[in-house]
């Protein structure tokens, strides 16, 4: 592969564009696919297959040619509802994981950027902060702050946007309370029963990095069963 | 969906580049039966044999560091190497989950 290649790659994939690499097995060559791109004439006759393996999120070699197709898919939109210490072991969890996470907290002592480096912090309300971060049913939602004032309305923007990971911190008794507000706001049983809560997979640990651990393992889960 | 992972090989390959060494990209571009990584998993190594990342659950990574270095040694660009079920009573690298896989090598040049 080409250095310059690599290069291009790498920087595709901060850019967050969905797009393939294209190697000819026979000598190396290879190439970069974007949505509507047309292929050089190396790999302009195996524009079609490689336009499916692109639509299809495919990796793998093209059936009787010598010509392997790797796509790269989007980041998972992650936002986190609470700048708080959690959190920050969330992200340090998420490094190695396909997540573009962003984190909303109207308290500016906790969005601090020193608490999150190199992080999209948001530090306004839920419904101001949604205005600037487009969503949609591929989007998950991780509320941190237990904070009816905070959560509540990052809650209903989910679950109207039909995000397919919507997660809320809080013991059982904070979710009973928080499941009725939104019964009264209007959502249905189903909706209301969407919402891991409370939030995390069981693991026994009640220290921010086992808890941080526990949501980043049911968001992988429940990632895949997409 | 189809993963939820980054593992960051390629910007370590560009890393070690940067560094001056000469670096071999391995790929997994096909699989068949249970193999431990899926097709597109990643290692890089370099001229002096050191490695990151993995095609395997370390049951043929060895193999795939002696070739690297020769295609580094014999200066080739490219190269594609099958790895089957091992032989359980030989001493010899092999799939030990009863897989196979096919492993491109590139250098990065």
């Amino acid at each position: 592969m080409k250095l310059k290649i690599l290069q291009e790659i790498i920087k595709k994939k901060d850019s967050k564009t969905e797009f393939s690499i294209v190697t000819n097995l026979k000598d190396g060559d290879s190439e970069i696919f974007e949505k509507g791109k047309k292929l050089s004439k190396n790999f302009e006759s195996y524009q079609d297959q490689i336009e499916i393996f692109f639509k299809t999120k495919k990796n793998g070699v093209i059936e009787n040619t010598e010509i392997f197709v790797e796509t790269y898919i989007r980041p998972i939109k992650v936002i986190i509802v609470g700048a708080v210490h959690i959190a920050q072991y969330i992200v340090d969890f998420a490094k190695s994981l396909n997540f573009e996470i962003s984190i909303i907290d109207p308290r500016g002592y906790f969005a601090s950027e020193q608490r999150f480096p190199d992080l999209k912090i948001i530090n306004k309300w839920p419904d101001e902060a949604f205005k600037e971060i487009e969503t949609n049913e591929n989007t998950a939602l991780i509320a941190l702050t237990h904070d009816p004032k905070i959560d509540d309305p990052a809650l209903q923007h989910a679950l109207n946007k039909k995000f397919y990971y919507i997660g809320a911190l809080g013991s059982k008794k904070t979710h009973e309370n928080r499941c009725q507000r939104l019964k009264t706001t209007g959502f249905s049983d189903e909706q209301i029963n969407s919402i891991h809560g409370p939030i995390g997979i069981k693991l026994g640990g009640r220290s921010a990095p086992e808890i941080a651990l526990s949501i980043i393992a049911q968001l992988v889960s429940e990632t895949y069963k997409k | 969906m189809k993963n939820s992972f980054d593992e960051k090989i390629l910007e370590e390959a560009n890393d070690w580049v940067k560094a001056n060494q000469k670096v071999v990209l391995a790929t997994v571009i096909q699989t068949w039966g249970s193999s431990p990584r899926q097709v597109g998993s990643r290692m890089i190594v370099n001229e002096t044999g050191d490695f990151s990342g993995s095609v395997s659950g370390g049951c043929v990574e060895s193999a795939v560091v002696r070739e690297c270095i020769g295609l580094i040694k014999d200066n080739k660009p490219c190269k594609k190497i099958e790895f089957k079920v091992s032989n359980e009573s030989a001493w010899e690298v092999g799939l030990a989950c009863g897989g196979e896989i096919a492993v491109y090598l590139e250098q990065i040049n």
